[in-house]
């Protein structure tokens, strides 16, 4: 039995099947009290059903997206885990890229390949540790920060008004981004002996197909409304880069 | 409807924070104890070193971004919708669009009690649409897993970070590409004549985002003084 037979085994699925039943039914719960709530306070019942028919039917769409990260990942962490981490609290960009980190501090990569036991655990601990903080901050700030808000004392979170905070976080971005292109340029010159151009060049092509698939998606979206396309974007941008790989090594 | 006190409003809210902490919390443990339960059944338990050391190279950004969606987010979606949002992830690309786009349906303004009813609702339909179709499309895959694992797709496999950077890349270079090109170039630079960094490339974030950082603000405040 493979590692990647081990983390899609009914087990898997049970341990992680089990968090995501856990999770439904808190939606419920919220869904039920919301809607008796409105009810009770007079809101009207139409209005009610009309945003949630509004947003069943906003979410197939990106939910479709997001099972395509699914099967992204499921190459190298096997189904289940991916299905509870994009099922609940994660992201495809988030659970990706810290996955990766995880497997460069055991001195692998995320890859089927090479994924091993100890890699896949300290993997999905990382994965859990780093996005944790929003629940964190939301349930020892949030009643305060919420009734200050209420009270017209702080107002600044919710204004268009540019700040440095939103650059600031491009910026965060954008740097994260060029380190890992830098590596991949780096890897293409000097990966197999400084200046000898004889590195892997399939990672740059993975990232320029996925770069340019998604600037098609971006264009769809923007030029021909097609707003749609926005839930699928990167999922499908990265399938098509990770399709280009598929073709190089044919 | 307003928020003056004792109204059955105020009930429903202050029962809001309790039971979101509580679920939160139970969140919380489950998506921490997961890897050591799975941990123990493969016989490997989490490294907890590599894991520190992973946090300290990517759980910064990502706390520091945690942040910023908790301070932006909590007065869009109100108390109940922030609670689920936080603990049902894909906030970005999914809850907030689908919540402002249910708000903006029935005409409800932040900080009202009608917000914060549509946002809960809202958020709570849209995850379980989430978890069904995710739920769905699993048991469509597990048939499909001798194809996934098989030789010919393993190039795919070995390269989803690539992708999704390269799909990353044009949507944060597009916002402000003149500044994107100098960290690119410097890491490039570093990559190319320090090839043993490409081990620690998540270790690279933090100086190639702090150079991004200081330049988006000597630009911020040359456009503030222009």
């Amino acid at each position: 039995m493979t590692v990647l037979d081990q983390l899609s085994s009914g087990t898997m699925y049970l341990i992680c099947g089990a968090i995501v039943a856990f999770v439904a039914v808190v939606c419920v719960i919220f869904l039920v009290r919301a809607w008796r709530a409105g009810k009770a306070m007079g809101m009207d019942t139409a209005r009610m059903k009309q945003a949630v028919t509004a947003s069943v039917t906003f979410s197939i769409l990106p939910s479709v997206g997001i099972l395509l990260g699914v099967i992204a990942l499921s190459g190298s962490l096997g189904i289940p885990w991916p299905w509870l981490r994009l099922s609940v609290i994660g992201a495809l960009h988030y659970e990706t890229q810290v996955a990766q980190a995880a497997a460069e501090q055991l001195g692998s990569t995320l890859s089927g390949d090479t994924m091993t036991a100890d890699a896949f655990s300290t993997i999905a601990l990382l994965m859990s540790v780093c996005i944790m903080w929003g629940m964190i901050l939301i349930s020892i700030f949030g009643k305060k920060y919420l009734a200050r808000l209420s009270r017209g004392k702080e107002n600044k979170a919710g204004s268009e008004k540019p700040s440095f905070a939103d650059k600031a976080m491009t910026a965060m971005f954008i740097g994260m981004v060029s380190a890992y292109l830098g590596s991949y340029i780096g890897a293409l010159i000097s990966g197999e002996g400084r200046f000898t151009f004889r590195g892997d060049w399939t990672p740059l092509l993975v990232a320029a197909v996925a770069a340019l698939a998604m600037a098609g998606f971006t264009a769809l979206s923007e030029k021909k409304r097609m707003r749609w396309l926005d839930g699928f974007s990167i999922a499908a941008s990265m399938l098509l880069g990770m399709a280009a790989a598929v073709l190089a090594h044919l | 409807m307003t928020n003056n006190a004792k109204t059955p409003y105020d009930d429903y809210l202050r029962a809001t924070h309790r039971l979101g902490r509580i679920v939160s919390c139970v969140t919380l443990i489950l998506l921490l104890g997961a890897p050591f339960l799975m941990g123990s059944y493969l016989g490997a338990l989490p490294n907890l070193g590599a894991a520190a050391r992973g946090f300290l190279a990517v759980g910064l950004v990502w706390t520091v971004s945690s942040v910023v969606e908790f301070l932006v987010y909590t007065p869009m979606l109100g108390a109940g919708g922030s609670y689920l949002a936080f603990i049902t992830g894909n906030l970005i690309n999914m809850k907030i669009p689908c919540a402002m786009n249910a708000r903006d349906m029935v005409g409800a303004k932040s900080g009202t009690a009608e917000n914060e009813i549509i946002s809960t609702l809202s958020i709570a339909a849209s995850s379980l649409v989430t978890i069904l179709v995710l739920a769905l499309g699993v048991l469509l895959l597990t048939p499909l897993r001798p194809v996934l694992s098989s030789p010919a797709l393993q190039p795919a496999f070995n390269n989803v970070v690539p992708a999704l950077f390269g799909a990353m890349a044009y949507m944060y270079y597009r916002k402000d590409i003149r500044l994107a090109l100098i960290p690119l170039a410097v890491m490039a630079v570093l990559f190319t004549l320090l090839p043993s960094l490409t081990g620690s490339t998540s270790f690279m974030i933090i100086p190639s985002g702090a150079l991004a950082i200081g330049l988006s603000w000597l630009k911020f405040r040359k456009e503030a003084k222009a």
